[in-house]
């Protein structure tokens, strides 16, 4: 373990400096990628997205997974925008039941993953389904538009006087939260804990259960807050809505530096990834790369990034299959055998 | 479905409904196999939605659905495998895409008999050698293959907008061998169920009764374990990805005649449903645990509730949180079903590992004793609950 925590030392320290290689051979390169204007629609556009990989972190580094948050972040858009338009409720008050909404959703997720202990995967899949059916439901293929002028201007206008989108600092204000929540308490340690060895967390008197379903109540409520940022930028409400964003939120995350396996990663490196994932595909768009470049950019990086970071790892443990095996000692390998597949 | 359950032992899981019937039922209670539960849920549901609805019963609707259902099945006994060996494929969406396409393009070059034959192998093979990338990134790369096909999935999509250029493949360019081969008959029965029938016996066979099979089984059942017996593990990861891609290719070509028409967006979100199958059929995402045969029951019973659904005019909006529900549903009625098997046995196990534990505390020095000591409650108590 000292080993990984020495390697995520300089993690976010490569990230940034794939950053900085961006942005140098972009100006390079012509383009103007730091421009102001360039920067606030870069921002802009992924607001979203790093809300989504920001509460998607803590599941992840307890070791399982949420995919239902863009079922939750839909199910949220159209919950508040209809509150708001069909049954009159004003637009913050609506807002508020929509993040309620939303926590109870990861709620959900955590209680039939953690308490029934079943598969992650195979429950988020489902509760993905669920939720973006139910926001169907709700708005039944119609759109709301044209939301109050208090959630737009959140969503897209910038701080008076300056060039910096209220809804970057709104986001910052959230990262800081949650890093305190994650690196300066002892509920992020146990986040930690659980991921790296659930059965020693355990031993160790760490709460499991409650951590676990707390992790992915936070899931929940980021997707939420990612559906009020949505109807903010786009000022649209349909049901289905940023569904195209899982895949690049979970990359952000494993990019930060966060474990599939759990039990590694900071808050920070998911920022600094998903900084570095907006920048790529703005560099690429300014230089005539459409969409599909992009996408075989990122999965490309993915693959560089993670690959990279888990050969350095496989040096040390290269005896052990796969790298799920390095987190048990040999001590506990024989209660696994005899528990395999409960978890 | 209180009776169902799957079996914890997992290279006696295959079956393969021609030749091991008897010896199904002389080896294991069938009442007490997943398959058999799934299999009288769908003859129910069938029975119930033939007197229910009258549109269910005529000939077009059952083809309709088989077809669906086999063009699912296919991709999911290959996703099948991968989790079988506790790995998972994201990317088939993705390989079926690109399958659906190039070789949609490509066999419409090739005149003559040699056509059918050809696309085919080209389907398998470029299928194949997406999925052989897929291993190559988790064993070579040492990624986790969630990420691994999750970065596939970004690629092999990419690559699939590239090749198409923004144009369509149209029905008129494929060949006429393909373009009917969805309302073909072959003996009566349509080629898709043909070919669904020919995988699930062909990976029945081959998780059953072959080397291949049983390693696949002991891999996913502890991946530690396995290698220490000797189990060429990473061998075996890439033949399962290659095998899974090759299925994937081989859905593709089976898109292209069901659609006709392919773009860019062909396949996209597959994986979903060929993992939801999967899921459906009793197939354990903790690997080692499952057959093809779920994945194939699985299927039917996805495309099943679909149509029934869409049958009874239910709105199209709810179908999907019915579906959602469906899979979170079977997975925890799997769950508390195997729980409720493996009870006895694994209080057994914890049985033994406390009297190799109580053997243990006599050998080591008192200090290192003690510690052990005070973590061997806990585990005893938490695995039993757990």
């Amino acid at each position: 373990m000292a080993s990984a925590r020495h390697l995520l030392g300089r993690w976010e320290v490569g990230l940034v400096a794939i950053t900085i290689v961006i942005v140098v051979i972009a100006q390079l390169d012509g383009g103007g990628l730091i421009s102001s204007y360039n920067l606030q629609t870069t921002s802009l556009n992924n607001v979203v997205l790093l809300c989504l990989a920001f509460g998607a972190a803590p599941v992840i580094m307890t070791g399982d997974i949420d995919i239902s948050i863009v079922g939750t972040l839909s199910l949220v858009g159209a919950f508040t925008a209809s509150l708001w338009a069909h049954d009159g409720v004003g637009i913050w008050v609506a807002a508020i039941l929509g993040l309620l909404l939303a926590t109870i959703c990861g709620v959900v997720n955590g209680l039939l993953v953690v308490l029934l202990d079943l598969p992650s995967l195979a429950v988020t899949l489902g509760t993905m389904g669920a939720y973006t059916g139910v926001s169907f439901l709700i708005l039944k293929g119609s759109a709301i538009i044209e939301f109050p002028s208090s959630l737009v201007t959140l969503g897209s206008s910038n701080v008076t006087g300056t060039p910096v989108p209220i809804g970057v600092v709104v986001l910052v204000a959230l990262f800081a939260v949650l890093t305190y929540v994650v690196h300066g308490t002892q509920f992020g340690r146990s986040l930690f804990a659980i991921g790296g060895n659930r059965r020693a967390a355990l031993f160790a008197g760490i709460a499991v259960n409650q951590v676990r379903i707390t992790a992915f109540a936070i899931s929940g409520l980021f997707a939420g807050l990612a559906a009020i940022f949505y109807l903010g930028d786009y000022d649209t409400a349909q049901a289905g809505i940023a569904s195209d964003q899982l895949l690049p939120a979970i990359t952000a995350v494993i990019l930060g530096g966060v474990s599939a396996y759990g039990g590694t990663g900071t808050i920070p490196g998911v920022a600094i990834a998903g900084v570095l994932l907006a920048l790529l595909q703005a560099a690429l768009g300014l230089h005539g790369f459409s969409g599909e470049g992009q996408t075989i950019a990122v999965g490309i990086l993915l693959v560089f990034a993670v690959g990279g970071g888990s050969l350095i790892r496989s040096g040390t443990f290269r005896r052990l299959w796969p790298v799920k095996a390095s987190r048990s000692s040999s001590a506990n390998a024989v209660i696994d055998a005899a528990s395999t597949g409960g978890g | 479905m209180s009776g169902t359950t799957w079996s914890s032992s997992g290279a006696k899981d295959g079956t393969d409904p021609a030749s091991s019937a008897r010896r199904a039922l002389q080896h294991h209670p069938l009442l007490r196999r997943s398959e058999t539960g799934l299999f009288v849920l769908i003859v129910l549901i069938t029975i119930v939605a033939a007197c229910a609805l009258s549109d269910f019963r005529t000939a077009t609707n059952a083809n309709e659905a088989f077809n669906n259902a086999a063009q699912i099945a296919v991709v999911a006994i290959g996703e099948t495998v991968v989790i079988l060996g506790r790995q998972i494929d994201l990317s088939v969406g993705a390989t079926l895409g690109l399958s659906a396409f190039l070789v949609g393009s490509a066999v419409g070059h090739i005149s003559g008999p040699l056509g059918p034959v050809l696309g085919v192998l080209m389907a398998l093979g470029l299928g194949a050698l997406l999925g052989l990338g897929n291993g190559l990134l988790v064993n070579r790369v040492r990624m986790p293959a969630i990420i691994a096909t999750l970065a596939t999935l970004s690629i092999y999509s990419g690559l699939q907008v590239i090749v198409t250029n923004g144009s369509q493949l149209y029905v008129s360019q494929v060949p006429a061998w393909l373009a009917n081969l969805r309302a073909d008959s072959w003996l009566g029965i349509g080629p898709f169920i043909w070919i669904a029938a020919i995988c699930l016996v062909a990976t029945s066979f081959l998780m059953r009764m072959t080397r291949f099979g049983r390693d696949i089984y002991a891999l996913g059942s502890n991946p530690e374990a396995a290698s220490y017996l000797g189990i060429r593990t990473g061998l075996r990861t890439f033949q399962a990805f290659a095998f899974c891609g090759a299925l994937a290719g081989l859905g593709g070509l089976e898109y292209t005649s069901q659609y006709g028409n392919v773009d860019a967006t062909a396949g996209s979100g597959f994986e979903l449903t060929v993992i939801a199958a999967a899921v459906i059929g009793g197939v354990s995402l903790f690997g080692g645990s499952g057959t093809a045969l779920s994945a194939v029951l699985g299927a039917l019973l996805l495309t099943e509730i679909e149509n029934v659904l869409a049958l009874m005019r239910i709105s199209i909006f709810a179908e999907q949180t019915l579906e959602g529900s469906a899979i979170v549903l079977a997975v925890a009625v799997y769950a508390v079903a195997s729980r409720r098997l493996r009870r006895p046995l694994r209080r057994e196990q914890l049985m033994a590992q406390f009297e190799v534990r109580l053997g243990q505390l006599v050998e080591p020095p008192v200090e290192v004793a003690t510690a052990t000591r005070s973590s061997d409650g806990p585990a005893l108590g938490s695995s039993a609950d757990g």
